[in-house]
């Protein structure tokens, strides 16, 4: 994988700032030393990693030319928008409770990153190479949500490396909404670190889908004392995504919960890996993801669920259903659950499944078209992910961004 | 409304209807009954359209139309209703949302102005109340999770909504208790007119004394074996089908 680091971190090109010098330095000896993911590095053995060797990256630039503007919401939102990996200042709109920062070194804890293998090596990349790192911090209850919007140039083709922290303080509450869209052949490659202090509340939305684009995210939640995380993700697929989403509940009565939906077509290649950590007893956690997998889309997901040695009591729930359209489309799902502790609740299910004929024809048989029974059975199997969230204008957007991606 | 001659159809290769004729006049009710694996079921999949269930031979003319060029969404628009003896429950899918874009489905193949939400649920509800079905039952998912009982009556608020031309009903009294019988059979008895014909697959009489058949067929080894008025179901009620054998020897 030499190539790849000779494309993504030219030696000579690693920034010494002076502030993240330090850490940019490890970044770059663990990837010298260890190199990119290959097909036999476990948790990276579905991403083509090869698709990035073949492309040529330019030097991402200032923002010069005129921005584009962030898609408009159906309901109040503040914004920040990222476009081309920077932020536009123009379009910054923060909701009452949330201020942004640039983010300092003490605000990066590298010290779970793996710096034995190339299993974090994109997160050591974002570390050596991020050129602008953003924190934002919350304080109370926050009624408007607050949407990150990616976006870049359609002729964007370098690789980029945001980074982000969101810092909720002691009974802060948000809802925070990633939008991502972006076609041209550039690589993201995100890090977000989320921190829930106790009695604090994140429902993080991810509405994503790239043509060319690909994207490397990495994503983690740290989750305190009675502190919730519930995403909820759709996913309209994109040549090369990779997520990796993490929750770590590190006190007691931390719950999180993962809900997610890929509709993936054309060549779409999307491959999910979330982790759930009970580091301490009385947790609770929930993964509910789906994949629809039509033309030649490939989709993974490999839910984790981890309970450590003493985390008793603590309870977790994983479902992951999985529909197949054609013949060319594969999906490899596979919950995993290591549990240590005693007294836990852990249960887990996994279905690869078609089109059911019965409900098929049961629809036709009512006057509905079959390109319209297919659409209504797609979407009720994938629209099932967010019966968790609650009733009003977010839960319909979402609803409507699923019914165009499918 | 609906002539069937010399109906051949397969199943997986196997025939299952071997040269069956049946007239159903504008306005009748006629009942098919007869023995397990006589082909009650294969006739109504087979006038329905569904996939797998093979016409090899006959003709099934259906309002004027050659039934068995139709689609099967185009049969449904055509007036063809099929009441299924197992309705599907399909999961994510909200009755209300699924009933709607049926019915809209329909008007629209039909040249029809869509009907709107509100003038939607207000039909919606009268027919979910005629059948004493609880409203909540628009906003779960189709099927899912119903009774047997309501899975059947939410069929026939289907076919309330959809005032289909002809409806076959299959075997939509098994499973009911006695008073779920009656609402069905009221639901039924309400649609009833002159120009609305229905078949009612059944295995007993008993739904036979809410609704009076102008005629009753009884089905055998894909034929029809006997044809009469209602008092071949109260015959058939005392000496069961072992009768059938005698005939046909």
């Amino acid at each position: 994988m030499s190539a790849l680091i000779e494309k993504l971190l030219p030696e000579a090109d690693v920034s010494d700032d002076g502030s993240f010098g330090a850490l940019r330095r490890k970044a770059q000896k663990v990837l010298m030393q260890h190199g990119f993911p290959q097909r036999k590095t476990e948790n990276w053995k579905y991403l083509p990693l090869g698709l990035l060797e073949k492309r040529t990256f330019s030097t991402a630039g200032p923002l010069t030319g005129p921005v584009p503007a962030p898609p408009e919401f159906p309901f109040e939102t503040g914004i920040v928008h990222m476009h081309n990996g920077l932020l536009d200042p123009q379009r910054c709109r923060l909701p009452r409770g949330v201020a942004i920062t640039g983010m300092l070194p003490s605000d990066i804890d590298a010290s779970k990153l793996d710096d034995t293998s190339p299993a974090d090596a994109f997160a050591w990349l974002n570390l050596a190479r991020f050129d602008q790192g953003w924190k934002l911090r919350v304080e109370g209850r926050v009624e408007q949500p607050l949407a990150i919007v990616t976006s870049c140039d359609e002729d964007f083709e370098a690789a980029i490396h945001p980074r982000l922290k969101v810092e909720l303080a002691e009974g802060a509450a948000l809802t925070l909404l990633e939008v991502q869209h972006s076609e041209a052949a550039g690589l993201i490659n995100g890090v977000l670190d989320l921190e829930l202090a106790p009695k604090s509340s994140l429902v993080h939305l991810i509405d994503r889908s790239f043509g060319e684009t690909a994207l490397i995210q990495r994503t983690t939640a740290r989750v305190s004392d009675a502190a919730e995380y519930r995403a909820f993700v759709l996913d309209g697929g994109g040549r090369l995504t990779r997520q990796d989403l993490m929750a770590e509940l590190d006190a007691a009565g931390a719950s999180a919960s993962i809900s997610g939906v890929a509709a993936l077509g054309g060549r779409a290649l999307v491959d999910y890996h979330t982790a759930i950590e009970h580091l301490l007893g009385r947790t609770s956690s929930r993964e509910n993801f789906r994949i629809l997998a039509d033309d030649q889309a490939v989709g993974v997901f490999n839910g984790r669920i981890h309970i450590v040695p003493g985390a008793d009591d603590s309870h977790s729930e994983m479902n992951t259903g999985n529909l197949l359209l054609s013949e060319d489309a594969r999906i490899n799902t596979k919950p995993e659950l290591e549990i240590h502790a005693e007294d836990v609740t852990a249960s887990h299910g996994a279905t690869i499944g078609q089109l059911d004929d019965d409900a098929r024809f049961y629809l036709r048989s009512r006057g509905l078209t079959d390109g319209q029974a297919i659409a209504l059975l797609k979407y009720g199997f994938a629209a099932a992910v967010f019966d968790g969230m609650d009733a009003g204008a977010l839960k319909e957007w979402m609803l409507e961004r699923l019914e165009a991606c499918l | 409304m609906l002539n069937i001659k010399n109906l051949h159809v397969a199943v997986g290769g196997e025939e299952i209807i071997k040269g069956l004729d049946l007239e159903v006049g504008s306005g009748e009710l006629h009942a098919v009954m007869g023995p397990n694996g006589s082909g009650k079921s294969t006739l109504g999949y087979a006038l329905a359209g569904r996939d797998g269930y093979e016409v090899t031979d006959g003709s099934v003319e259906f309002d004027g139309a050659n039934l068995l060029d139709l689609e099967v969404e185009e049969r449904a628009t055509a007036g063809l209703f099929l009441a299924l003896q197992y309705p599907v429950e399909i999961p994510g899918v909200n009755n209300a949302y699924f009933l709607r874009a049926a019915l809209n489905a329909q008007r629209k193949a039909k040249g029809e102005e869509e009907v709107d939400s509100m003038g939607f649920l207000k039909t919606v509800r009268e027919h979910l109340k005629a059948l004493n079905m609880d409203e909540a039952l628009l906003k779960r998912a189709v099927n899912e999770g119903f009774s047997g009982g309501e899975k059947k009556r939410n069929e026939i608020v289907q076919m309330a909504v959809l005032q289909p031309k002809l409806a076959i009903l299959d075997e939509t009294d098994s499973g009911l208790d006695i008073d779920a019988l009656k609402l069905v059979a009221e639901g039924v008895n309400r649609l009833r007119d002159e120009n609305r014909s229905f078949i009612v697959i059944t295995h007993y009489q008993r739904l036979l004394e809410y609704l009076v058949p102008d005629r009753v067929h009884v089905l055998s080894d894909g034929r029809i074996a006997e044809s009469g008025d209602r008092s071949l179901a109260h015959r058939l009620e005392r000496e069961g089908y072992a009768f059938l054998d005698t005939a046909e020897a």
